[in-house]
C-alpha cells in the first residue's frame, strides 16, 4: 500500500481580518484570511510547498513519476501548471503531469489519481499538490473568507510516515457553489442551511460510512478526523452526524486561514501530521461540487525520525502581516487604476 | 517596443536559467556567470561547464526604487547578491515590509515569485527574500 | 593620434526642454553653428566624411531606426560617406573618437561629428523609462533580473556601494550638484541655470535611494557638432585649432551582476588609461575635465576612476574647493550633465564644444585658468555603464 513519504505547506504571510472586507458592504464576519502578497499566485505557494515536501521526503527527483496539481485557481483554462513545478522540482520529462481543475474536491482527486498509478504500477512514487489562492469580487462572501495557502505530499511506496489504508468515494449530482465560465466570482451557497446539510454534511458522512464499512472499522478507531473547514461551524457538524467526538476533529484553522477551498482538509492534514504519533489513525475527509472522498491514513513510526526536517503549519500560523481593505483590493484586482 | 511574450523562444531558452538556475563557470579562471555562456566574459576562456547557483546569499549593494515603471508599485528594492558557494544575482526583493530592513551583509534566500503578466500569461522567477532567523 | 588630428570649429544649441524644435531643426541648427565658428571659413562641400551620434534610434521620436541617410538629407549633404554611431551615454564622444580615426587613417582631410538627441518628445516618465530600458523583458535578459532597472536604479546601487565602502554621504552627492548648478548658470547652454543648495538637494523626492530628485541628470533635448581635421592643414581654417592628444574607448561587462566592483567603473579607468598612454600625457597635467556626472555621485566615481585622485578622496577634495570654477582642477565647468543636460548622442559632443571654447580662453565667465592647457572629456554608460570614452585636447600640438 501506498503512503506518505513526506509533505510540505505554505501560507502567504499577508492577513486580511475578514470584517474588514464585510462591513463595507453591510456584512459582518470575524477571524482572519491569509492573502497573497502581490507577487504571488498558486504557482509560487505550490513552489515553496513541493520544495518543503521534498526536502523532508528526501527522494531523489529523478525518481517522482507523476507530479498532480489540484486548484480551483488556476490563471489558466487551457494550459498546464504541473509543467511549470515540474521545472523547479527538476523532475524528468518522463513524468505524468497533471492539473485537477474545476472542484472543491479536486486535491483529492489529485491524490487519487496519484494512488491509481502507484497501484497500477506505472509510477513507485509521486508529488501531489494542493494550492488555492481563489478570486474575490468586491462583495462577496468568498470575498471575506476565502484564503490563500499551499500543501504537498510525496507519495510513494517507499518508506511512508503515514500509510494510506484505504480509499473510498461517494459522489451524487448536487450544485452548491460555482463559477460558470462567463464568471470571474464564485457564485455561493444558494441556501446555506440547504446547502450544508444535503451537500457538505451528507456526502461527508456517506464517504466516512462508505469507507468504515470497507475497513471494517469504527469511529473511535479514528485519532483524528480531517475534515475541510469552509468555515469554523461545517466540520462540527458533519462530526454531530458521523457521532465522532469534538476532540476528535483536527484544529481549527478556517477562522485563521479562512476558506482554503480545495486543499483546505489537505493543509489541516499537514497540521495533524505535525503533532501525530506512531500508531494513530486519521480519517481524511474531501468535499467538493457534491463529490467526497475519505481516506484512512496510518502513522507510521517515521514520522518521528523525520520530524525535525519539517517545518510545521504552526510557523506558518505565527507568521502575519495585516493588509487593509484598500491593498486588498488592488491585489485581488477588483479596482484597476486607470492607465498612466 | 513590443516585449517578448513569454511564448517567445527568448523566455523558452532561458528556462533552464530561470527555473534551475543553471549558469557558468570558467574552467581556466573560475569566474561564475549567470546567465549560461559559451565564452568566459572574464577571460575570453572556451573551457566552461554548466555551474548551478545556489539559492542562499548576503546582499552585496541594493537601493530603494520609489519611481519604478508603471504597473510596479513603489517601493521596489533591487538588489544585487553574492551567492553562496560564488556568483552573483541580480533580482528584486519580495515581502519585506519596510526597506529600511535591508542592508549590507542581509542574508537572503531566493523564492519563486510571479514577475510579470503579459497578455494573460505568467512569468515566473526567483525574487530574495530576508532569511528568517531559526 | 597624437599630432595628427585637430579640431577647427564646434557648434551646438542651447541644451533643454526643447519643444518648439523638431529632432531635424535641432541637427540643422548645431550643424550650421559649426560651420560658422570655424574662423576662416569652411564651405560645407570641403566635409568630406561624417560619423552621425545618435542613441535611441528614433525610438523617442516615432522614428524607425535611424541612419546615415539621416543626417545626409539634414545637412543637405548626400555626397559623403555618412555612418550613424551608436555607444550607449559616451555615443557623442565615440562618434568623435571615429572622426579622428578617419582623419589619423589619412583618407579624409576633413570630417565632421554630430550627435543629436530628442528626449522631450515622451512624457518625463517614459523618456526616463526608455532611457533606462527596464520597463520589463529587454531582448536578451529575463524579466526577473531586469524588472525596475533603470538608468537611477543602476548608479544607485553603486551610490549605496560608496556609501559603505567610501564613507561617502547623501551630502558629498548632493555637493556636486551644488557645484555644477553654480557653474551652469555661467554657462548659455545649459538646460538649467539656477543655484541649489544642499538642503534643497537632500529635500527634493527621493527617485531611488540613496539618489534624490536633485542628484539626476535632466531628461534633455540638444544637437553639437565638431568639425575635425588633419593637424597639419589646420591652420588653413584657423589661427587657433585645438589638436586632438588622445581618444580612447573603454570597455567593462554588460551586466551589473558580473562587476568586480561597485565603487569603480573599469570602463572609465580603461578608457582614460588608455587615451592618456595615447596622450603621452598624465591625469595631472590636466587643467580642467568634463566628466559624466549623470549622477552626482557618478561624478565622484569618475574623478577617482579617470585617476586625478585615490579612491576615497573625491568627496574630501570637492568639499575643500579643489574641483570649483577657481580651484585646482576645475570638474564640469559647463555645469556638467546635472544642469547642462544629457541629450544622450549629444551630451559627449557638447562636452567637446566645452573643450574648445576653455582651450581657446572664449569661455567667458565660466574660463577656467589654463597651465598646460590641456582638457579632458569623459563619458561612460551604455548597459550595466559596460562602456566609457575619454578625448584629450590641447591648444597646442
Amino acid at each position: 500500500m501506498a503512503g506518505i513519504i513526506g509533505y510540505g505547506v505554505y501560507v502567504p504571510r499577508y492577513r486580511l481580518k475578514q470584517q474588514d472586507a464585510a462591513i463595507p458592504w453591510g456584512g459582518f464576519a470575524t477571524g482572519e484570511k491569509s492573502v497573497c502578497g502581490i507577487d504571488e499566485d498558486i504557482i509560487s505557494l505550490a513552489a515553496e510547498a513541493s520544495e518543503k515536501a521534498m526536502k523532508h521526503a528526501g527522494v531523489d527527483p529523478a525518481k517522482v513519476g507523476a507530479i498532480h496539481i489540484g486548484t480551483t485557481s488556476s490563471p489558466y483554462v487551457e494550459q498546464y501548471v504541473a509543467p511549470i513545478l515540474a521545472e523547479t522540482l527538476e523532475l524528468r520529462s518522463e513524468t505524468t503531469m497533471i492539473d485537477y481543475c474545476g472542484s472543491l474536491n479536486s486535491v483529492a482527486m489529485a491524490l487519487l489519481g496519484c494512488l491509481d498509478a502507484i497501484e497500477a504500477k506505472r509510477i513507485k512514487c509521486g508529488i501531489v499538490i494542493g494550492t488555492e489562492n481563489r478570486a474575490t469580487t468586491a462583495g462577496s462572501a468568498g470575498e471575506a473568507s476565502f484564503g490563500a495557502a499551499a500543501v504537498a505530499f510525496v507519495i510513494g511506496t517507499g518508506a511512508a510516515i503515514a500509510e494510506i489504508e484505504g480509499v473510498h468515494t461517494y459522489s451524487t449530482l448536487f450544485t452548491d457553489r460555482w463559477r460558470a465560465v462567463k464568471d470571474n466570482f464564485v457564485t455561493d451557497y444558494f441556501d446555506y442551511r440547504f446547502d450544508r446539510e444535503y451537500g457538505y454534511q451528507k456526502h461527508v458522512v456517506e464517504a466516512s460510512k462508505g469507507l468504515m464499512g470497507k475497513l471494517g472499522r469504527k469511529n473511535e478507531d479514528f485519532t483524528h478526523v480531517v475534515l475541510p473547514q469552509p468555515d469554523a461551524r461545517l466540520p462540527g457538524l458533519a462530526a454531530r452526524d458521523l457521532k465522532v467526538k469534538p476532540e476528535q476533529l483536527a484544529p481549527e484553522i478556517a477562522s485563521a486561514l479562512g476558506d482554503l477551498g480545495s486543499c483546505s482538509a489537505f493543509v489541516s492534514l499537514a497540521g495533524v501530521l505535525d503533532k501525530a504519533k506512531p500508531g494513530e489513525r486519521i480519517l481524511l475527509v474531501s468535499y467538493g461540487s457534491g463529490a467526497s472522498n475519505a481516506m484512512s491514513l496510518v502513522v507510521q513510526s517515521q514520522i518521528d525520525e523525520k520530524r525535525n526536517r519539517v517545518v510545521p503549519l504552526e510557523k506558518y500560523l505565527g507568521r502575519k502581516e495585516y493588509i487593509d481593505y484598500t491593498t486588498y483590493l488592488k491585489r485581488s484586482e477588483a479596482i484597476k487604476r486607470a492607465p498612466y | 517596443m513590443v516585449q517578448p511574450a513569454p511564448a517567445s523562444p527568448m523566455f523558452w531558452r532561458f528556462n533552464p536559467e530561470v527555473y534551475r538556475l543553471i549558469g557558468m563557470k570558467c574552467k581556466d579562471c573560475g569566474h561564475i556567470t549567470y546567465p549560461r555562456s559559451k565564452i568566459c566574459p572574464a577571460c575570453g576562456s572556451f573551457s566552461v561547464e554548466e555551474h548551478k547557483l545556489s539559492r542562499r546569499g548576503t546582499v552585496h549593494t541594493f537601493c530603494i526604487n520609489w519611481t519604478p515603471p508603471p504597473n510596479l508599485e513603489p517601493p521596489i528594492v533591487n538588489v544585487i547578491v553574492d551567492l553562496e558557494g560564488g556568483g552573483r544575482y541580480q533580482g528584486l526583493i519580495t515581502e519585506v515590509a519596510n526597506p529600511e530592513e535591508v542592508k549590507i551583509g542581509t542574508k537572503v534566500e531566493m523564492v519563486l515569485r510571479k514577475v510579470m503578466t503579459d497578455r494573460g500569461l505568467k512569468i515566473y522567477g526567483y525574487k530574495l527574500r530576508l532569511l528568517e532567523e531559526g | 593620434m597624437r599630432g595628427k588630428v585637430a579640431v577647427i570649429g564646434v557648434g551646438m544649441i542651447p541644451f533643454g526642454e526643447l519643444f518648439e524644435k523638431s529632432f531635424q531643426d535641432m541637427v540643422q541648427e548645431a550643424y550650421i553653428n559649426s560651420l560658422k565658428s570655424v574662423d576662416k571659413g569652411i564651405e560645407p562641400k570641403e566635409i568630406k566624411a561624417a560619423w552621425f551620434g545618435q542613441w535611441s534610434g528614433g525610438g523617442m521620436i516615432g522614428q524607425g531606426a535611424l541612419c546615415g541617410a539621416s543626417l545626409a538629407s539634414m545637412i543637405g549633404n548626400r555626397e559623403i560617406p555618412i555612418t550613424r554611431t551608436e555607444n550607449g551615454c559616451p555615443t557623442g564622444s565615440d562618434a568623435f573618437r571615429n572622426a579622428c580615426l578617419g582623419v589619423a587613417s589619412g583618407v579624409y582631410d576633413v570630417v565632421l561629428a554630430l550627435g543629436a538627441e530628442k528626449m522631450r518628445d515622451k512624457p518625463g516618465v517614459e523618456s526616463l523609462i526608455a532611457a533606462g530600458g527596464g520597463g520589463g523583458g529587454i531582448l536578451g535578459l529575463h524579466p526577473s533580473w531586469m524588472l525596475g532597472m533603470g538608468g537611477p536604479v543602476l548608479q544607485a546601487l553603486y551610490a549605496t556601494r560608496q556609501m559603505y565602502e567610501l564613507g561617502y554621504t547623501m551630502e558629498d552627492y548632493a555637493r556636486v550638484a551644488v557645484k555644477n548648478h553654480h557653474n551652469g548658470t555661467f554657462c548659455p547652454y545649459a538646460h538649467y541655470r539656477f543655484e541649489v543648495t544642499i538642503e534643497r538637494v537632500l529635500q527634493s523626492y527621493v527617485v531611488c535611494w540613496p539618489l534624490h530628485l536633485l542628484d539626476c541628470c535632466p531628461q534633455t533635448d540638444g544637437a553639437a557638432c565638431a568639425i575635425v581635421c588633419r593637424a597639419d592643414i589646420a591652420k588653413r581654417y584657423t589661427d587657433k585649432p585645438v589638436y586632438v592628444l588622445g581618444s580612447n574607448t573603454g570597455l567593462d561587462y554588460k551586466d551589473m551582476w558580473n562587476k568586480h566592483s561597485f565603487i569603480e567603473m573599469l570602463s572609465t579607468v580603461r578608457a582614460a588609461r588608455g587615451a592618456f598612454e595615447m596622450a603621452g600625457v598624465k591625469a595631472e597635467d590636466m587643467d580642467f575635465a568634463e566628466v559624466h556626472d549623470c549622477f552626482t555621485n557618478t561624478e565622484l566615481m569618475n574623478i577617482e576612476d579617470i585617476g586625478f585622485c585615490r579612491k576615497g578622496e573625491a568627496a574630501r577634495r570637492l568639499k575643500e574647493g579643489e574641483f570649483n570654477l577657481d580651484g585646482r582642477l576645475p570638474i564640469n565647468p559647463s555645469g556638467g550633465l546635472k544642469a547642462h543636460g544629457h541629450p544622450i548622442a549629444a551630451t559627449g559632443l557638447g562636452q567637446l564644444c566645452e573643450l574648445f571654447w576653455q582651450l581657446r580662453e572664449e569661455a567667458g565667465e565660466r574660463q577656467v585658468k589654463l597651465k598646460n592647457g590641456i582638457g579632458l572629456q569623459h563619458n561612460v554608460g551604455g548597459d550595466a555603464f559596460g562602456v566609457s570614452c575619454v578625448n584629450i585636447l590641447s591648444r597646442a600640438m
